[in-house]
């Protein structure tokens, strides 16, 4: 299903990209390279003070334009320099979700439904396709029953799933989603997971970052570690997250990772079937 | 539901519901002009009887029209008693000016003329507290910054003023949460008055600043989704502005003006 | 000191009933895990532990003392509760004032009270926080900031409401030694989580809530047997990877990797 292009994949890409925070002493980013391709999810994790959240920000364009602060480096849209770009003309190409989604609901909206066209409202579209965008996005994410309900009275994943359609509705190329599960439980992780691979298979370049390494493992084709503000290792997400270099980098092993290691230490050979 | 990009499709039911009375119903900004302009004409007026009238036209008679004015009365009495009492208090203990001495307790003296005062305080407090109320009972966020943007305002100003406005029933809502995390740990804010009132003051700071942290971290989402965008933003529905209400906001603006004016110069025999 | 929840019952004005006959015994020493659907009445049972909310019927006690009878300041001595989102209850402009709040209620002060904030910042590996804002700290430094601000007030028993939530792995593994350290020393931790590994790796009970009723209430080893699988299911639980493994490979109940390794090597007679 995946969209035939004449052009060239868009790639939203960041090469040597190191940033401060305004008034902090010491870089949060410190020459990062790390590309984007269209159609495809990429895993980002770290631990706490990794600089996770900071290259989330920045690639979503917020740091420095929103946020303030020093960025070097560059970073790229399908080659052209997105520098100059404002924060609107950028959320066309690129939009970012970050932190709780009660902090990123528009509180303007009186219905879900509201909410979610709140996007395509602001690009300035047409009231049709508007209406359009706002209907196809509930579907996507089969929350089309929950149009008429105000968005602060709902639970939590809820609520994750409405920002995510507030999200889609701009159809945006690249999704930055900075810790989209944290919060979840494990039957709405797996509906936004789920909703997260149609994305990419219809074209969207999606970069999920998580502190756990258990969403990430049936979803990514490429996972990127950082420590310290740095890119440690990247790679297929199979290499990266069987390392066990992982664990001085404060990152968890997978669980079923973990359970295949210690039966394989004790002398007991299983294939993938049986871990599943 | 499929996508329909017809310009005419309707929104679907639930969504854009109109208010249930006609006062409901009214543009916002009428509303909010009724609201702000009580608010400085109570202020500006003196005595009891004049404010005690405003708040009887503007605020009581369209609340019951609306439907809310159990509400209206409850929440304005809870806002505004315990302030409007300790001010009438000390008034009332504290005026130093009074001939006309009514009462005496030891060394304190209540004067007729700190009993008038402290009357104007509380009605006039109570009236500010009916009108912000009433606003808010009648009125829903949205409503009014799509009545706002209907209007031609820009975007990023719309947001500023509802954020200001959204801010308020938000603090309130903050200053339970940290009240009932402090709590948690030991507060207590269920003993004497004076516990209580040590209750609220711990809660007032984080209230505020945690409020301040959440409009910023909301608006970096707004962002992302072009809130800032220049230009004009697509409105799915607006509230009903009328000619009729039009002329109704700028004569009530017309009035308070005049009132403030002849306040301030003090034209009018003092009433 | 012992938490005796009798037949408690709750009703939120709005909806329908959130806590339906709950009987509940926690001793000292022992670590509960309430696992549930959203819904089934997980946070509100949370809260009636330090007296936020009062039961509709029914009585909760703490040492054989009715709740019903302690201001929630005096319960929370006993019962120190941690809530789900840090943002919702960190108010303080510096770590250490957060940390030290409940602790002064407590009847702490100067050296003393120090030592308190230091012992806790340290037990959750913030110690180096000392004097930092809240709001310059991490998701994951945020909640470790939330379970150390109720360490510190040393009460009998702990209650967190999904500790694991927002942290990274070795925040994760901290909170997992922390629990069994504070069983360890005679106090008891409950603990409302959706993270079911960590439910089996941490807790020496687990308690299923369904509808507001106790559905299951046992060992790991029992609750995430394979007959009660169904019942996990129906509310929208699956049983933790060990568990799942371990009953395919047909070596019993196996709700972590030591259990499943034990069984393994027991069955292959190594």
């Amino acid at each position: 299903m995946r969209e035939r292009r004449c052009t060239a994949a868009v790639v939203l890409s960041l090469r040597g990209g190191s940033y401060r925070y305004p008034g902090a002493a010491l870089d949060s980013l410190q020459d990062v390279s790390l590309e984007l391709p269209e159609g495809s999810i990429t895993g980002l994790l770290g631990a706490a003070e990794s600089g996770l959240s900071t290259l989330c920000l920045v690639l979503g364009g917020l740091a420095p334009r929103v946020i303030g602060g020093e960025l070097r480096g560059t970073l790229s849209i399908d080659g052209q320099d997105v520098r100059e770009w404002p924060m609107h003309r950028l959320s066309e190409s690129v939009v970012l979700s970050v932190g709780q989604p009660a902090g990123q609901l528009s509180m303007v909206a009186a219905t879900v439904y509201e909410e979610v066209a709140f996007g395509p409202a602001n690009l300035g579209l047409p009231r049709g396709e508007v209406m359009a965008r706002t209907e196809q996005a509930l579907d996507r994410l089969a929350i089309t029953g929950l149009a008429g309900r105000d968005p602060r009275r709902l639970s939590g994943g809820q609520q994750q799933l409405v920002v995510l359609a507030g999200l889609l509705a701009m159809r945006p190329r690249h999704l930055i989603l900075d810790g989209p599960v944290s919060h979840l439980d494990a039957g709405t992780t797996e509906r936004v997971l789920g909703t997260l691979l149609d994305m990419a298979a219809a074209g969207a370049g999606v970069l999920v970052a998580e502190r756990r390494t258990t969403p990430l493992l049936g979803i990514s084709s490429n996972v990127v570690v950082m420590a310290a503000g740095r890119v440690r290792a990247v790679g297929s997400a199979e290499a990266v997250l069987a390392d066990p270099a992982l664990l001085a980098l404060g990152i968890e092993e997978p669980p079923v990772l973990r359970t295949r290691r210690l039966l394989a230490e004790a002398g007991l050979g299983l294939d993938h079937e049986d871990l599943r | 539901m499929k996508p329909n990009l017809g310009a005419d499709h309707a929104l679907p039911p639930g969504v854009a519901v109109r208010g249930p009375t006609a006062w409901h119903r009214l543009d916002p900004l009428t509303k909010l002009t009724l609201s702000v302009a009580t608010v400085v004409a109570v202020v500006t007026l003196g005595g009891v009887s004049l404010p005690a009238l405003l708040g009887m036209l503007a605020v009581l008679l369209p609340a019951a029209t609306a439907g809310v004015l159990p509400r209206v009365l409850h929440i304005s009495l809870l806002l505004a008693l315990p302030l409007a009492v300790s001010v009438a208090v000390v008034n009332i203990l504290f005026t130093p000016t009074g001939s006309d001495v009514v009462a005496e307790l030891g060394p304190l003296r209540l004067t007729s003329e700190g009993v008038r005062l402290a009357a104007e305080v509380v009605v006039r407090v109570l009236v500010m507290a009916g009108a912000v109320t009433l606003y808010y009972l009648t009125t829903r966020p949205d409503e009014l910054v799509a009545s706002l943007q209907a209007h031609g305002a820009p975007a990023r100003l719309t947001f500023v003023i509802h954020g200001a406005v959204a801010m308020i029933p938000r603090l309130a809502e903050r200053a339970a949460a940290v009240t009932e995390a402090q709590r948690a740990r030991g507060l207590d804010s269920e003993g004497s008055l004076l516990q209580r009132v040590r209750g609220v003051s711990a809660v007032a700071a984080p209230t505020v600043s945690g409020a301040i942290a959440e409009v910023e971290q909301r608006t970096l989402a707004l962002e992302v989704r072009g809130f800032s965008r220049p230009g004009r933003h697509t409105l799915l529905w607006a509230p009903q502005d009328s000619p009729a209400q039009r002329i109704v906001r700028w004569c009530i603006i017309a009035f308070v003006a005049l009132l403030v004016v002849v306040r301030l110069t003090g034209w009018a025999s003092p009433w | 000191m012992e938490l005796r929840l009798e037949s408690v019952s709750f009703d939120y004005p709005a909806g329908p009933r959130a806590l339906d006959a709950v009987d509940l015994v926690v001793r000292g020493g022992e670590t509960v895990a309430v696992i549930g659907a959203n819904g089934s009445g997980k946070t509100t049972l949370l809260r009636h532990l330090n007296g936020l909310l009062r039961p509709a019927a029914g009585r909760v006690l703490l040492d054989g003392a009715d709740g019903s009878s302690m201001t929630v300041a005096r319960m929370a001595m006993c019962v120190g509760l941690a809530f789900q989102d840090p943002d919702a209850q960190i108010f303080a402009a510096r770590v250490s004032e957060e940390v030290g709040f409940g602790a002064r209620n407590a009847g702490a002060s100067g050296r003393h009270l120090e030592a308190i904030v230091a012992q806790a910042l340290d037990d959750v590996g913030l110690r180096g926080s000392l004097d930092t804002h809240p709001g310059d700290l991490g998701t994951s430094a945020r909640k470790l900031l939330t379970i150390a601000a109720v360490l510190a007030m040393r009460t009998p028993i702990v209650a967190l409401d999904e500790p694991t939530v927002g942290l990274d792995a070795s925040a994760m593994a901290r909170i997992e030694t922390l629990i069994r350290s504070l069983a360890a020393e005679g106090r008891s931790v409950l603990a409302v989580s959706h993270d079911l590994r960590f439910v089996a790796e941490t807790f020496s009970r687990v308690v299923l809530l369904d509808g507001g009723r106790v559905a299951l209430d046992g060992p790991p080893e029992d609750v995430f047997d394979e007959a009660a699988w169904p019942r996990l299911r129906a509310s929208g639980l699956e049983p933790p990877p060990a568990a799942r493994l371990g009953a395919r490979l047909g070596l019993g109940s196996t709700p972590t990797d030591a259990a499943l390794l034990v069984a393994w090597q027991r069955t292959s007679g190594v």
